[in-house]
């Protein structure tokens, strides 16, 4: 059921990138997103694609498991595509009626898809190898100079990791409610959409009621562990780059090195 | 109103890093009118089971059968069997959504498409069966104390007049007396209605008292299925699974162990002080 649903959902292995540095894993991440975005021409995009496979083979996480991941996004990619091929302007290749298709048109859908899965199966590999409590971490000690404009970084950081936190219990909670109001009759399924809508009702008071109560008792236990903030706030595992976290770095401009040549002299 | 249940097998996530394995070969044959205890650690399996005989989770392999109909059968009616077999979750005061008392109760007896008029008698019924006075049918039910709240939730699905009726830990989080009015009522409903009733629980002692058998699930394995008193005897092995026998079997195997022949089969403090009664008495006319 709903606790099936798997996007991003840590996948418990002992790799060379599930021990990475988080942080090592946000930045590639984030250079490898913008990487995506710098070129527009077809052959670089088999060095992305190398690499990928590569950084998925050394994750340990089956390939499968990723794909799975992209079902999300099918609707949205086969929207983007459709509507790029028959609405963009250029040089006409075929023509019916209102609707035609252009060599523009073809070649940004082409971009489109092709940036989009390598976009989302690079992030969830992010997701997939790091727990969100290190996820939170990095971020935090990423954001960490702006501490001096007053941002107030570790609250944001709290902030997300508490909210990351309370989607697998909320998640189980729908489910447990869900099931609850099933064995006293209720139905989900069947009726037209105002039907619909309101039988929701039985599932969303409850899960706001819980949702609240949870909150209540969360802010409640942090007061009582004397939780007031950032401030002097230490660590029991601070976050260390290691040797490993050095290759990868080194990997990682090597491959952007590589990228970089290949578009410039790759002619199209 | 039997529920069989053939070698059934039930995992998460399958194929997935999650996988787990938490039904492995149940058989059980539950028989009209039992009140049966279902007892086990903590992810025994306890819960998972309960939500099969309603059809709420499939299991994997494995047949069940409702009165000897295969509940997987394509033409079996799913809906008839949630309104025959009631299922009462654990902290069910969670589940209440409505404006007032009794318009939560209704929601079942509602959802059977019943006349306004079946609905209400039901409903009034049930809140009475379960102790809630009458002033506080028009509250709202978070207004109501956490037993009271409860006691609306199991009224709910008592509403429904199921045929059987599964509570999951029905008493977790009340106080003694709380849980002491809970079963009781449970156990009159039992008498009065004679429907079957399973009873979830990791507490031997709370269930010791009520049931007419006990169910022991480890790691989604049946252990024993059988009376109290034949399932306490094995007190040792219950331990080497995180439960135990209720205090009085310890008591009562403490004194034969200093010399005391008094029967071991005691469950109830009732039982065990006729017990060491007749023994005194025995030892009286002998001495």
């Amino acid at each position: 059921m709903i606790r099936d649903i798997t996007i991003g959902q840590y996948y418990p292995r002992d790799s060379f990138i599930h021990k990475l540095d988080p942080r090592t894993k946000i930045i590639g991440t984030f250079i490898y997103i913008i990487s995506l975005f710098f070129f527009r021409k077809f052959i670089p995009y088999l060095v992305v694609f190398g690499f990928l496979g590569l950084v998925i083979k050394t994750s340990e996480v089956p390939l499968k498991h990723i794909l799975k991941g992209l079902k999300s996004i099918m609707f949205l990619l086969i929207f983007a595509v459709v509507f790029n091929i028959f609405l963009t302007p250029g040089d006409i290749l075929w023509k019916w009626g209102f609707l035609k298709v252009t060599r523009q048109g073809l070649e940004t859908a082409g971009f489109m898809a092709i940036r989009l899965v390598l976009l989302i199966m690079g992030s969830s590999l992010m997701t997939f190898t790091t727990t969100p409590n290190h996820l939170t971490d990095g971020l935090e000690k990423i954001m960490n100079p702006l501490k001096k404009i007053k941002v107030p970084v570790h609250e944001i950081s709290m902030m997300m990791s508490i909210a990351l936190r309370f989607i697998p219990i909320l998640l189980e909670e729908t489910d447990k409610i869900m099931k609850a109001q099933m064995a006293r009759g209720a139905d989900f399924e069947s009726g037209n959409l105002i039907k619909k809508a309101k039988s929701l009702v039985p599932l969303l008071v409850p899960l706001f009621v819980s949702a609240f109560r949870r909150a209540n008792d969360l802010a409640m236990a942090m007061e009582a562990r004397c939780y007031h903030g950032g401030e002097g706030r230490t660590k029991m595992k601070p976050l260390q780059y290691h040797k490993q976290d050095g290759i990868a770095y080194v990997i990682l401009f090597g491959y952007l090195a590589v990228l970089v040549i290949v578009k410039l002299i790759s002619p199209f | 109103m039997s529920i069989t249940l053939d070698h059934v097998n039930y995992s998460y996530s399958v194929g997935s890093a999650y996988e787990k394995h938490a039904l492995k070969d149940v058989n059980l044959t539950i028989k009209d009118g039992e009140f049966i205890g279902l007892i086990g650690h903590t992810g025994s399996g306890k819960s998972t089971l309960i939500q099969h005989l309603n059809g709420l989770m499939k299991a994997t392999s494995g047949t069940i059968y409702y009165n000897g109909k295969d509940i997987y059968d394509n033409d079996f009616n799913m809906r008839e069997l949630r309104n025959k077999v009631g299922l009462v979750f654990q902290y069910p005061e969670h589940q209440l959504f409505e404006t007032t008392v009794i318009k939560d109760v209704s929601f079942g007896p509602k959802n059977q498409g019943l006349s306004q008029l079946e609905v209400d008698l039901h409903s009034y019924e049930a809140l009475k069966q379960v102790g809630i006075e009458e002033d506080l049918i028009d509250c709202s039910p978070f207004e109501l104390s956490g037993g009271q709240k409860r006691r609306v939730a199991i009224a709910g699905v008592l509403a429904m007049r199921p045929e059987v009726l599964i509570l999951d830990e029905p008493t977790a989080g009340l106080d003694p007396a709380g849980r002491d009015e809970i079963l009781d009522q449970i156990s009159k409903l039992h008498k009065e209605r004679n429907i079957t009733v399973i009873l979830v629980s990791h507490s031997m002692e709370d269930v010791a008292k009520y049931v007419d058998r006990i169910i022991v699930m480890n790691k989604g394995e049946v252990v024993y299925s059988d009376v109290p008193k034949k399932v306490f005897a094995n007190y040792k092995v219950l331990e080497t699974i995180g439960l135990a026998a209720p205090q009085v079997t310890y008591v009562m195997n403490g004194l034969r162990e200093q010399g005391i022949m008094v029967d071991t089969n005691a469950t109830t403090i009732h039982e065990a002080k006729e017990e060491i009664l007749k023994w005194a008495r025995r030892e009286i006319i002998e001495g």
